[in-house]
């Protein structure tokens, strides 16, 4: 997962490299620092100066509005939640230096190039970008970075090597997947600060790298999807507030799909989920806790399970599901459940018994379509 | 890769047999048809008689396996790799989610060394429909015929499945190549085994947006001059760049690892590339 620019400095800093002084601003916040400085939207995506979501400030007088709209700002998707203030810094050069785990050669992909910017984000059109494709290993990486900056411009190459031999300490500290400075601020003087830092660390990671999981678990606003990850162990996102079909899936490519088929068919799904079944252990908390979420839609009008059951048993599951379901009376949206696999049989006696408040059908497609149906007949929840 | 990516009668063995899902899965491979001969655990507990040894080592030595199934915990899945590695195991499958990426990196240059293949680092598993399976692909979806199936996704792969076997159309080798970013086999590697093997027609490919492996795959076919039909179905098109969905691989930064830049790559290799699973079903079937 990408982390926000300010954290990965703040991380990059607590290692001993040397960022600039910022501070993290939310809307109302105190301010720690006045201009001359850089207002940064703080969103996990490329592309913020383009969006306009960087905002030089020399005049304090500007600083209040310049923050209020760049808060007010939404960046490919993700609306900013905080900013990153941060001091001007003066600099000589700007150059480029990332670190990216190589999945399919199962190596690291060291570039460097003297020319930092915006522009580099398009690496094959770089004229200057070195590469060179390195075991996984420090000692390795090390004498790659010597070997590159030797080939840079003669004011770059000690810069370069120490920034480049701190940042390769700092990718296995945090067990990055993508370290990229970018630009490094190279001053006059030889000395080097972090302009801009993207670094993507693993989730996996998290049991044996607790400073990364508490950053997460402290900042529950700005990593939502992360943070109930790490909290409820499963995956939860919610795509569009005013999506109309709520799901409850589970296992992640097949989830992702059927959020596909209802965009295909023109609809608004209101979320994804990756529920595990196979993890519910006979506890209804995790349905509870996706149907609460689900309630929560203003424009909620169909709710779509789909559990294709491995192993898992759907009479189990189904005994879970009205368990759920009663805990959750907020919810008024019909349910269609797709249920395949070990236990049908049973799954449609407990239903029957208890009413029928959920239609079952086995095949995807159909319950596709009927969960859209339900949504446009304005059905009301089975009571 | 291979001409026989593993044998129908492969001997096995179970890393964390004695476990609770060691033992379940354990169970059904060996109902399946699978030839479980050992486990591997600290624990004193055969499984329906199957024997149990300390370490692979050991259960190598007693059974003569050339591959196993390991169900341990995400930060043993590499110690349990390099053990088997250690031991001689040609193959190593493992299930486990949560494997740290950095593990897998160090596991796919520990198994690049040996030779060997691992299937992983999260993964149903493999099957030979009818034959064995190695993890837990559901019967449900698995009968013998004669598509090569290759998954990112286990329970989209299911899904795409079951509707084929409802329409008469079986497997002949399913790999789970599984959702993790860094992985032991992917797509592309196993391309040369489906080439040569006689008894695959077709291939139906599970992708997902994130990472590059559909891209790479549509390089690799177009290299192998890759003569059987490819159907391809890309999981994710309403996906947003910088949001994770459920598996880790499956994240676009930039560019990169889009619904439409593997669509146009495979495309141009020739594979017929669905978004949705009805329309890659029927063309399966026609075709």
């Amino acid at each position: 997962m990408m982390l926000l620019e300010h954290d990965a400095k703040e991380l990059l800093a607590e290692i001993g490299l040397p960022v600039p002084r910022g501070a993290l601003v939310r809307t109302g916040d105190a301010l720690p620092l006045m201009p001359p400085l850089v207002v940064k939207a703080q969103v996990p995506v490329g592309g913020r100066g383009k969006a306009g979501g960087i905002r030089p400030v020399r005049d304090p007088a500007d600083l209040d509005a310049a923050l209020a709209s760049v808060l007010g700002m939404t960046i490919k998707g993700h609306d900013v939640r905080a900013c990153r203030l941060e001091e001007t810094v003066d600099f000589a050069a700007e150059a480029y230096l990332s670190f990216t785990l190589d999945a399919g050669a199962g190596n690291v992909r060291v570039l460097m190039s003297p020319h930092g910017g915006i522009e580099v984000e398009d690496e094959t059109t770089r004229a200057g970008l070195l590469g060179e494709g390195v075991p996984a290993d420090p000692k390795a990486l090390r004498a790659t970075v010597d070997r590159l900056s030797v080939r840079m411009p003669e004011t770059l190459r000690t810069p370069m090597r120490e920034a480049g031999r701190a940042l390769v300490d700092a990718f296995f500290a945090y067990e990055a997947v993508l370290l990229e400075i970018n630009p490094l601020f190279v001053r006059a003087d030889g000395s080097w600060t972090i302009g801009d830092a993207k670094l993507s660390v693993d989730e996996n990671a998290f049991p044996r790298r607790p400073r990364l999981q508490r950053l997460i678990e402290d900042n529950p606003d700005l990593y939502r999807e992360a943070a109930l990850k790490l909290e409820q162990g499963f995956d939860y996102v919610l795509l569009d507030p005013d999506g109309d079909i709520g799901l409850v899936t589970t296992g992640a490519g097949l989830s992702m799909q059927v959020i596909d088929e209802l965009t295909g068919r023109g609809r608004r799904p209101y979320n994804f989920c990756d529920i595990r079944t196979g993890q519910f252990r006979g506890d209804p908390a995790r349905l509870c806790q996706v149907l609460q979420w689900i309630a929560e839609g203003p424009s909620i009008r169909s709710v779509l399970v789909n559990f294709f059951a491995g192993h898992t048993d759907l009479g189990e599951i189904a005994r879970l599901l009205l368990i759920a379901l009663e805990a959750v009376p907020q919810l008024r949206a019909p349910i269609t459940a797709r249920f395949i696999g070990n236990g049908l049989d049973q799954a449609r006696e407990i239903v029957a018994a208890a009413g029928d408040p959920i239609a079952i059908e086995t095949d995807l497609e159909r319950a596709i379509d009927l969960a859209i149906e339900r949504a446009d007949r304005g059905e009301p929840a089975h009571a | 890769m291979p001409e026989t990516f593993i044998a129908a009668s492969a001997p096995i063995i179970v890393q964390g047999m004695t476990g609770r899902s060691g033992r379940r899965h354990t169970q059904a491979m060996r109902d399946y048809g699978t030839n479980i001969v050992g486990g591997v655990s600290p624990r004193d507990e055969d499984v329906g008689g199957i024997p149990v040894f300390r370490n692979c080592a050991d259960a190598v030595a007693a059974t003569n396996a050339v591959g196993s199934v390991a169900i341990v915990p995400p930060l043993a899945v590499l110690p349990a790799i390099l053990e088997a590695l250690e031991a001689g195991i040609r193959t190593v499958v493992t299930i486990t989610e949560g494997m740290p990426i950095h593990d897998a990196v160090r596991a796919r240059r520990a198994v690049a060394e040996a030779g060997a293949t691992w299937i992983g680092a999260s993964t149903p598993g493999i099957a030979i429909p009818g034959r064995m399976k190695m993890g837990f692909l559901p019967d449900v979806s698995l009968s013998p015929g004669r598509l090569g199936v290759m998954a990112k996704s286990g329970t989209l792969s299911y899904e795409v499945c079951h509707r084929l076997v409802g329409r008469g159309l079986g497997q002949s080798l399913w790999v789970g190549v599984g959702g993790d970013p860094v992985k032991g086999t992917r797509f592309a590697d196993m391309l040369p085994y489906y080439a040569a093997d006689p008894g695959t027609d077709a291939l139906v490919i599970i992708g997902e947006i994130g990472g590059d492996e559909e891209e790479e795959l549509a390089r690799r076919m177009r290299e192998l001059a890759f003569a059987k039909p490819v159907f391809a179905l890309i999981a994710g098109q309403a996906a947003r760049e910088g949001v994770t969905m459920g598996h880790a691989g499956a994240l676009i930064h930039g560019n990169v690892g889009t619904v439409d830049t593997k669509t146009a790559a495979l495309t141009e290799a020739g594979a017929q590339v669905f978004t949705r699973i009805q329309d890659l079903v029927d063309a399966v079937a026609a075709g």
